[in-house]
């Protein structure tokens, strides 16, 4: 079977789809037994019992086991519940109703009802997220048990309660089977992030993270919040199965056709887009996103690289029928360019700056960018795909650079780190650094190269009729392919490769100088600890340069390097700390997910959709990222009669791309090496860097000179928000103060001196004389009884 | 005569509890003394039990705005109430919030005595000791309360509504043993038997002008012949006169004398359980004409037939308000209750008298929801349940308040210990005496309708339930009244949580009875508790509200539309 074929019968299959509005049935759906509730509910009891836990000051990793405990029963749920359900022919979305809700009724029609129930609705959509989001959430609690070890005590509590709550608000988002209990998830993820971002709180840097993070998820939010009361002012209801069944019948809730409704088709999804926008840290919200990298290291591997940023793709998966009203697919074009320019623009930056976990940071920016432009380019497959595969390998990345952090003292800039692969202990490390590298650049027959590729490829068949520019969209996001392989690899030759050679980052200084208590030892000090405060840090540098708002890695103290590994180690020098068997075990898990993932391309299973995309395609075909409105089926059969998909340079787009998108991917690596690679065959044989320092990529920036510095700055896209928003509200808010002070301020204290007056005028009245108060009550009997009557008669 | 009693076990359980009490608290033993309030408690409890398992007087089929219009013949053609749904639930009210006011009241009376018994300088004289008598009151007082609320005739009205007040008289004279209590007993006595002159000459009016003092007969009187002018004047001074005991303007002039002379624990009853009654009669009253008053619509409906009728009766014939002079003075009382309240709260700079007022202010609130009616039955279209839900609200939330205060004393050598009550006492009262501070704390915030606390709840049924009245400018005043009453409320519920105790002056001491700490403690979870349960309160509180026709005019409709019956010979027929 050629791809060719593929393509149109994705595209027909979702004009039949369409047609049948199998995902919109009601009749369809299958009823889930009562325990799939348990999957979310699980870690709602962890959050609940790490309270107690916090409240009876426990001092022990038990709050740890008891998360990792709980979360491994809702994975073992989650496994049996994939196995029972998703892997036969029957595919229909299941549903499960907890309880009730929130349930208005204000008169006797449907329409004057508000429902929404405590339900799930579960598709091969769902099931594909909830698998994942379960399975890494186990590992990386297992690796944040070892990880956050110097905070036993009230702080892990804490720690693992807010992990917990995050699990179950992600479930929460993603099984929903309505819109504001997906909204109830939305800002509990969005609440657990703010709070995992400022665990150390006593660190401004990750404080003004947290808030950044909160207050740009919040305009985000509000999209998402207009959009559910459009939805529901449009189709008079939030859960799904109705919308679906109202989009297939192309009809909205007072049976009016939806496919001329403006609201319905441009601005719904628009708002809807906002939220996944902000969310997944999209073009124009993304700046929050790099500065979340203060959290310690798990979180980022958890909710800011697998889970809670990939929220925003399931919301436009999850409603992508409501994409397709609109005939001329107007937002999803829009979806498919924002993607596109976010992945390319973030690329640039993670070109230029110095700081590992923030290009990792910067790296999942541009991968999202990949997944939505999947979206928009009619591929929800291939975004459903890059999600799952990507959650692994970014995590992989993530816990790896975990364990550097983890182990020198917070220290992240790659120019001060230099072969970590080949010091004691942290072999698996390097080797899982490998993989998840050649992962993320495309390297041919790994999960990120197929995944990739499926975007990739429908980016170039798709009709420009549909999408307008779907080909420059695919070009973008195949340079950008070039730049992730480089940036990829421009990390891992700098600091897993090379010679041995490393300084500590300013946590262990910082104990070093100040904290570390008179007459112990050193090291029985950080066996203790385990090796310092706070090791989501390793950014906090302001003390060394002044500046409040750079936490680039390109400012970086100049400092010399003062540490080799082969100093005396009988002198108070920093010792470099390897990862224990729990970060290793979670590594090393991730690591094989990521390789397997792999394997699911060519998977073969019952389900409709496998010819496309393997299992994620039998997962995603039969649920409602699959499913389009009746509009979209006609265009779709219309358009481009007979069904020619566009051409790659005369070659079938979809066959070429393997072999061109993993030309990119190795031209990218084999300039990382020669510009990083060190000498030798651990750079590829072109590379000459000898210290970790410099390479030959120094000369480039003078090169490119100001380009380099803007990119490295982050095209000082902070500073222009602060000038354009934050500073015009400053001095709108000082307006408003101002009127505030004076003016209304004025009318309230008018307004509260008049009951004042009158009560001073009644004050006589309380004279404590009972005669007084006999004459009182009686001349009020008369008066009021004068008064009626003569007002009534 | 015997089916009459059965509804009255939880008055003869609380009667026989009285009875027993008296006996007990005299004796010579401290012990057995003591045991008198845990007698009394138990008997509250029986009372309790025996209300909530106690049937309506009838059944939901033959209300006639239930749906099932005529459905069922009516089976009794007297003795059933206008409000059936209403006993039950106020029993319930009064009943918990009297075991809510059990431990609040501990330690009223005979301090001094039993200190002095104590320490061997005096000994035991049953003429000076007050226990026995304190105890016996309190239960008389709810008893006469629980028996308000099944009133169905002037006369047991009457009788109920005294019983209920005089024990409040002698209560709050001996509450403490300074001559500031004794004169506030005999101001509130004085003051009282003029209020009560008052609705008892309404009574006599009503009775002159329909010829009965039974509700039901009354109804069906209004209900045919509409109102003249004899029944108006009754009804109305019955409404003036019921406005002493929910302290309503005129009559609201006693109040802070008397809340501020007796003990706080005394004033936190005095705020319930005569408002509780007033309101009971009240509904009563506004029962036998009606929310749908329209004079002559039976007659109208029996010459169209009943099939017409029953059609009709579902668009309501009836008339979408009380009469127009009842409604107009309701309207007025109810504006310059919640102002005067409010406005003259703001000024105070004693606690107790501040909570006095904005008792006051409070019955205004309620009156709101008495002059919207029962609407369409739903919890939120239905006033007269936002009013009984109202009572168990503020008789819970009231508790905590008081017991703040009540909790709390300065002693100078052998004196009577003294109360706090200034708002200097209560400063920093959340660090210092944090139980007592943060039931003030959240009773107050409550009191001011804050969400989600139970006041909250009580008050959004008063708002919606006068919105779909109509009753736009009165929903106004409530709203801006609201607003005032933040004013004080604020005061009170952040003067002892931000900030600090004046560390100059001497800082109070908990009295020797934990009870009213827990009574504070008890009131405060409740007002957070409750709002949780607040769906099944309000659903219970909405069938409580249900208001069924008078038995004569749904009878006749049923049984024989053609011929209709005097009021008169219906009586003489009884």
């Amino acid at each position: 079977m050629t791809h060719h074929l593929t393509m149109l019968e994705t595209l027909t299959s979702l004009a039949v789809a369409a047609g049948e509005g199998h995902a919109g049935g009601a009749g369809a759906m299958r009823e889930a037994p009562q325990w799939v509730l348990a999957i979310a509910l699980l870690p709602f009891a962890a959050f609940l019992l790490n309270g107690v836990c916090a409240a009876l000051k426990v001092r022990n990793q038990f709050p740890a086991w008891l998360t990792i405990g709980t979360l491994a029963t809702s994975f073992g749920l989650t496994l049996y519940l994939f196995l029972n359900y998703f892997t036969g022919a029957d595919r229909a979305p299941m549903h499960v109703h907890g309880f009730e809700w929130i349930h208005f009724q204000w008169g006797a029609t449907e329409a004057q009802t508000f429902i929404s129930n405590f339900a799930f609705y579960i598709d091969g959509l769902t099931c594909l997220w909830i698998l994942f989001v379960t399975g890494l959430a186990t590992l990386i609690a297992l690796y944040s048990s070892e990880y956050m070890n110097h905070d036993v005590g009230l702080g892990y509590c804490r720690f693992f309660a807010a992990f917990s709550l995050f699990v179950f608000s992600m479930l929460v988002l993603v099984m929903a089977d309505n819109l504001l209990l997906m909204f109830l998830g939305w800002e509990g993820v969005g609440l657990c992030s703010y709070l995992l971002i400022g665990y150390f709180y006593k660190k401004p840097a990750a404080v003004a993270a947290a808030k950044k993070a909160f207050i740009i998820n919040r305009i985000g939010d509000l999209g998402l919040l207009m959009a559910i009361f459009s939805a529901y002012g449009i189709f008079g209801t939030v859960e799904y199965s109705k919308i679906f069944a109202m989009v297939a019948a192309n009809a909205d809730g007072a049976g009016n056709l939806l496919s001329v409704n403006t609201w319905a088709g441009i601005v719904l999804p628009l708002l809807l887009t906002a939220g996944a926008f902000g969310k997944s840290a999209q073009l124009f919200f993304y700046v929050w996103l790099p500065d979340a990298m203060e959290g310690p290291t798990p979180v980022s591997a958890l909710i800011h690289a697998a889970t809670m940023v990939t929220a925003g793709v399931f919301l436009i998966a999850r409603l992508y029928p409501v994409y397709t009203i609109d005939p001329a697919l107007t937002i999803l074009t829009l979806v498919a360019w924002c993607g596109a320019i976010t992945a390319f623009w973030a690329a640039t930056i993670e070109m230029a700056i110095f700081d590992i976990k923030r290009v990792m940071g910067y790296s999942t920016i541009s991968q999202l960018g990949f997944m939505f432009a999947g979206l928009g380019l009619l591929s929800p497959t291939g975004a459903a795909f890059h999600t799952f595969t990507h959650a692994f390998f970014k995590a992989t990345l993530f816990l790896g650079v975990g364990a550097v952090m983890h182990g020198f003292g917070g220290q992240l800039d790659l120019r001060r780190l230099s072969g970590v692969a080949w010091m004691r202990g942290f072999g698996l490390v390097g080797i899982a650094m490998l993989i998840g590298s050649i992962n993320l650049s495309g390297v041919p027959f790994t999960a990120g190269f197929f995944s990739k590729d499926m975007i990739l490829a429908q980016g170039f068949t798709t009709p420009s009729t549909m999408i307008g520019g779907a080909q420059i969209v695919a070009w973008i996001l195949l340079i950008t392919a070039g730049m992730t392989a480089y940036y990829t690899f421009r990390t891992f030759f700098r600091v897993y490769t090379g010679p041995k050679e490393f300084n500590p980052g300013d946590d262990a200084e910082l104990l070093d100088l100040g904290r570390h208590p008179k007459g112990t030892n050193l090291e029985q000090w950080h066996k203790e600890h385990g090796h310092g405060h706070g090791h989501g840090h390793g950014h906090d540098h302001s003390h060394d340069h002044g500046h409040a708002h750079d936490h680039g890695a390109g400012s970086v103290a100049d400092r010399r390097l003062q540490t080799r590994i082969d100093f005396d180690p009988t002198t108070e020098e920093f010792d470099p700390h390897p990862p224990g068997w729990a970060m290793k075990a979670a590594i090393l898990a991730c690591m094989l997910c990521s390789i397997l993932a792999a394997g699911l391309y060519f998977m073969k299973t019952a389900g409709p959709g496998a010819e496309h995309g393997g299992w994620v395609g039998s997962m995603i075909h039969p649920s409602s990222a699959h499913f389009a409105s009746p509009e979209f089926g006609k265009t779709a059969t219309h358009m481009g009669q007979p069904h020619e998909p566009a051409a790659f340079f005369g070659q079938d787009a979809h066959k070429l791309m393997y072999y061109v998108s993993a030309g990119v991917g190795l031209i990218g690596i084999l300039i990382a090496a020669f510009l990083h690679g060190p000498k030798g065959w651990q750079g590829l044989f072109i590379g000459n860097r000898v210290i970790a320092e410099k390479s030959r990529a120094d000369g480039l920036i003078n090169l490119f000179g100001p380009i380099t510095k803007v990119a490295r700055n982050k095209w000082y896209v902070d500073e222009i928000y602060d000038a354009i928003i934050v500073k015009p509200l400053h001095v709108l808010s000082h307006i408003f103060h101002l009127i505030d002070q004076y003016i209304v301020d004025g009318i309230v204290n008018l307004c509260g001196a008049i009951p004042r007056w009158i009560g001073k005028a009644l004050r006589p009245t309380q004279s404590g004389e009972i005669h007084g108060y006999a004459i009182g009550m009686a001349g009020g009997v008369a008066v009021l009884l004068v008064l009626v009557f003569v007002l009534t008669s | 005569m015997i089916e009459r009693l059965s509804f009255l076990w939880p008055e003869i359980a609380l009667f026989a509890t009285t009875c027993l009490v008296m006996v007990v608290g005299l004796s010579k033993h401290l012990g057995t003394r003591k045991l008198a309030v845990w007698i009394a408690g138990a008997g509250l409890l029986v009372a309790l039990f025996l209300s909530a398992a106690s049937t309506p007087h009838l059944t939901q089929a033959a209300c006639p705005f239930s749906g099932t219009v005529f459905s069922e013949p009516v089976t009794a053609k007297s003795g059933q109430l206008l409000l059936p749904e209403m006993v039950p639930f106020a029993k319930c009210l009064i009943a918990i919030v009297g075991i809510m006011m059990l431990p609040l009241l501990s330690g009223t009376v005979d301090r001094l005595e039993e200190e002095a018994i104590a320490k061997g300088a005096r000994t035991y004289d049953a003429l000076r000791m007050n226990r026995a008598e304190f105890w016996a009151f309190f239960l008389f007082s709810l008893t006469g309360l629980m028996l308000c609320a099944g009133a169905d005739d002037l006369i047991w009205l009457f009788l109920a509504l005294e019983l209920t007040s005089l024990p409040t008289y002698i209560m709050v004279a001996i509450s403490t043993s300074r001559n500031q209590s004794r004169e506030a007993g005999v101001k509130y006595f004085f003051l009282g038997a003029m209020g009560a002159a008052v609705f008892l000459f309404g009574f006599a009016l009503l009775y002159g002008g329909t010829g009965t003092t039974n509700f039901n007969e009354m109804a069906a009187h209004f209900h045919e012949r509409g109102i003249n002018a004899i029944a108006l004047v009754g009804i109305m001074m019955s409404i003036l006169g019921l406005g002493f005991k929910i302290a309503a303007v005129p009559m609201h002039f006693y109040t802070p004398d008397v809340y501020q002379g007796g003990a706080s624990q005394v004033s936190a009853f005095l705020a319930f359980v005569p408002k509780t009654a007033g309101f009971l009669g009240l509904l009563l009253i506004c029962s036998t004409f009606g929310w749908n008053y329209e004079p002559g619509a039976v007659v109208a409906a029996d010459n169209a037939g009943l099939a017409s009728v029953s059609g009709a009766i579902t668009q309501s014939p009836w008339g979408t308000h009380l009469p127009e002079p009842v409604r107009l003075m309701l309207w007025v009382i109810a504006a310059l209750t919640m102002t005067v309240g409010n406005v003259l709260a703001i000024l105070q700079s004693s606690v107790k008298r501040t909570l006095a007022y904005s008792s006051i202010a409070h019955s205004g609130y309620m009156l709101v929801g008495l002059i919207a009616g029962p609407g369409d039955g739903s919890f939120t279209q239905n006033g007269v349940s936002a009013v009984l839900f109202y009572l168990l609200a503020y008789g819970v939330m009231n508790v905590g308040a008081f017991a703040a205060i009540a909790a709390l004393e300065r002693r100078k050598g052998s004196e009577e210990p003294r109360e706090i009550d200034s708002f200097d006492d209560i400063r920093g009262l959340c660090a210092t005496h944090p139980v007592a501070g943060w039931s003030l704390v959240i009773c107050s915030l409550s009191l001011l309708g804050l969400p989600p606390l139970l006041g909250f709840f009580g008050k959004l049924p008063l708002f919606t339930s006068a919105i779909n009245a109509g009753e736009i400018v009165l929903v106004v005043v409530l709203g801006i009244n609201s607003a005032i009453a933040a004013f004080y409320y604020l005061r009170l519920a952040f003067l002892p949580l931000t900030e600090t105790a004046d560390a100059s002056v001497e800082r109070p001491v908990f009295t020797p009875y934990r009870g009213r700490r827990v009574a504070g403690l008890v009131s405060a979870g409740g007002v957070v508790a409750l709002a949780i349960f607040a769906g099944d309160l309000m659903q219970q509180a909405s069938k409580a509200g249900t208001v069924t026709k008078p038995a004569a005019v749904t009878e006749q409709l049923v049984r024989d539309p053609a011929t209709p019956v005097t009021p008169l010979a219906d009586a003489g027929a009884r």
